[in-house]
């Protein structure tokens, strides 16, 4: 008689590789022959994935449509099955899986979108966070500002693009044809900062100067290697913007601004 | 023999009657409309985040007992169940505060991959031990009593040697978990096994049965001729499993039962008119046990 163990890890196999001969073999084929038992689980492991992408890519799903769509993430889903139970998780990596996917080629915002997207997806299901409260730098001392590291709001998520893919995105999910058509695809790249707020999900363009400061200060560099990575930039009007929007939930002080190499 | 009624009233804080799935299509229409309906269940995977779908369900939840119905835990993996996603649920039940939180009778997972569907056990004394111990970790971790679910099925393992409707009440037995009769899995897998659906229904312990669940399915045609039943949630309940629910009624009183839709969801209404049926079958039943007591 087979452990469970052993049952278990020919069964992956069979319905995530199409490799089930040892799987049909613990099977009663009664009235119907073990692989087309097997057969169904198969169909509904690829099809809640599929609907789980669909749900989380809805502008790449109606840029690229339904045929397209599914055999993209019939793909995407053997080559990375998911690692847990919690689906909203799933899809991280298909932005950089359609870069790749030759068919995708001839669209070349495709991964843009798909970016944008897994940013937005995100950013709906962060958790909840106070955002900081700006008295405490009361506490710090003004030479020691350089050396301030920030955490940033879990729902916070930073694009780049080579093409203008917030208005592709908005265009695609609002059927706007007319706007689409408006689309100067050759506009050049965009700088994205996608936020939720009370009202909903923000998709913000910001300057390459900008961009680049936000996201120093979101991978919890100090302030003063942000600024340098931002090179040109108002920077107290960036700083304060972020404050406005709540884009920061702590601060602690690093001990040097820069360790010497 | 007659439902013990002491039995029914330790249950939960659901009332036994019906409820509704309630999925994100229909958020705003409950907020807006809050319909008549006693209670709403969940899938708990589906709010795991702290993002906007709790906002909604904060909305609804102040005015609705609700149910957790997790889908992702895997109770069956011989290999363990995942500690992170145990954490995960236990993080929203603490949030959410539902009256019930259940699981399936099936696995999910193995070597660290999740393959989102809910697949059958071999029916062994491997798979019992195992199942019972994975239910009082889950009972311990989250401190409460869970119910779990009879699972629809398309398989079998030859090696199985416990009938399935005796294998979840000795869990029920050994764990002091509840047991969520779903009465169109017993259909589905009945019809698809060749079972005996009112049989399986007569083997269940009533004491333990916390809440029923009924949905519709289809009937898919394969190219070798045969037919098996799906489990997809996608249509109304047939005649032949509202007959069946009579039944379950019979033997275990009057119970929380839902309408589950996950496919082709239709309009609110529409869910809330086979609550309605589901409503009306309960009441019947209320009545014929008040009799069976008054005797």
């Amino acid at each position: 008689m087979p452990a469970l163990l052993e049952v278990q890890i020919a069964t992956y196999r069979g319905l995530v590789t199409g490799d089930d001969g040892e799987a049909a073999s613990f099977v009663d084929g009664a009235g119907l022959p073990p692989a087309a038992r097997l057969n169904i689980y198969r169909n509904t492991f690829v099809g809640t994935l599929t609907t789980a992408l669909r749900l989380s890519f809805p502008a790449v799903y109606r840029l690229v449509g339904n045929d397209f769509f599914e055999s993209a993430a019939r793909l995407f889903i053997e080559a990375e099955p998911p690692r847990s139970a919690d689906l909203d998780a799933y899809g991280a990596a298909f932005p950089d899986f359609l870069a790749r996917f030759a068919p995708a080629a001839t669209i070349a915002y495709l991964a843009g979108v798909a970016r944008l997207e897994w940013a937005v997806n995100r950013a709906l299901h962060a958790p909840d966070a106070e955002a900081l409260d700006v008295s405490r730098f009361a506490m710090v001392e003004p030479t020691a500002y350089g050396r301030i590291s920030f955490l940033p709001h879990p729902s916070i998520g930073l694009v780049r693009a080579d093409h203008p893919v917030d208005d592709i995105w908005r265009a695609v999910l609002a059927q706007n044809d007319a706007d689409m058509a408006a689309i100067d695809l050759g506009a050049g790249p965009v700088a994205l900062l996608v936020q939720r707020l009370d009202t909903g999900i923000d998709v913000k363009r910001l300057t390459e100067a900008e961009w680049l400061f936000a996201e120093a200060l979101c991978a919890s560099r100090p302030l003063a290697d942000a600024i340098e990575a931002a090179g040109s930039l108002d920077m107290p009007t960036a700083l304060a913007e972020h404050f406005r929007m709540g884009r920061f939930v702590d601060f602690t002080l690093t001990e040097d601004a820069r360790a010497p190499d | 023999m007659p439902p013990d009624p002491a039995a029914s009233e330790e249950r939960s804080s659901i009332p036994a009657t019906a409820g509704i799935g309630l999925r994100f299509q229909h958020h705003q229409a409950v907020i807006d409309t809050r319909p008549d309906v006693a209670w709403l269940e969940i899938h708990t995977e589906n709010y795991l985040g702290d993002g906007t779908p709790l906002r909604y369900l904060d909305a609804i939840r102040a005015d609705y007992p609700i149910s957790c119905h997790g889908v992702g835990l895997s109770l069956g993996s011989a290999d363990g169940i995942d500690r992170d996603h145990l954490e995960r649920i236990g993080r929203a039940i603490a949030r959410i505060e539902p009256a019930l939180v259940s699981e399936h009778l099936s696995w999910s997972s193995v070597g660290g991959h999740y393959l989102a569907d809910l697949l059958p056990l071999p029916m062994t004394e491997e798979a019992l031990d195992l199942v019972c111990s994975h239910v009082d970790e889950t009972q311990s971790f989250l401190r409460r009593q869970i119910l779990i679910e009879n699972p629809s099925s398309y398989l079998r393992y030859r090696h199985s040697s416990i009938p399935e409707r005796e294998f979840i009440a000795a869990v029920a037995a050994r764990t002091g978990c509840g047991i969520l009769c779903d009465v169109n899995n017993i259909y589905v897998s009945a019809c698809n096994h060749d079972w005996d659906a009112a049989g399986y229904i007569e083997g269940l312990p009533p004491a333990a049965i916390g809440e029923i669940h009924l949905a519709g399915h289809s009937l898919r045609q394969l190219e070798g001729g045969q037919a098996i039943r799906i489990d997809d949630h996608g249509s109304r309940v047939i005649p032949e499993v509202w007959a069946l629910y009579v039944k379950a009624l019979h033997r275990f009183g009057p119970v929380p039962t839902l309408i589950e839709w996950d496919t082709n969801v239709p309009a609110l209404d529409v869910l809330l008119d086979e609550a309605s049926q589901a409503a009306v079958l309960l009441r019947h039943a209320e009545e014929g046990s008040e009799h069976a007591s008054a005797a």
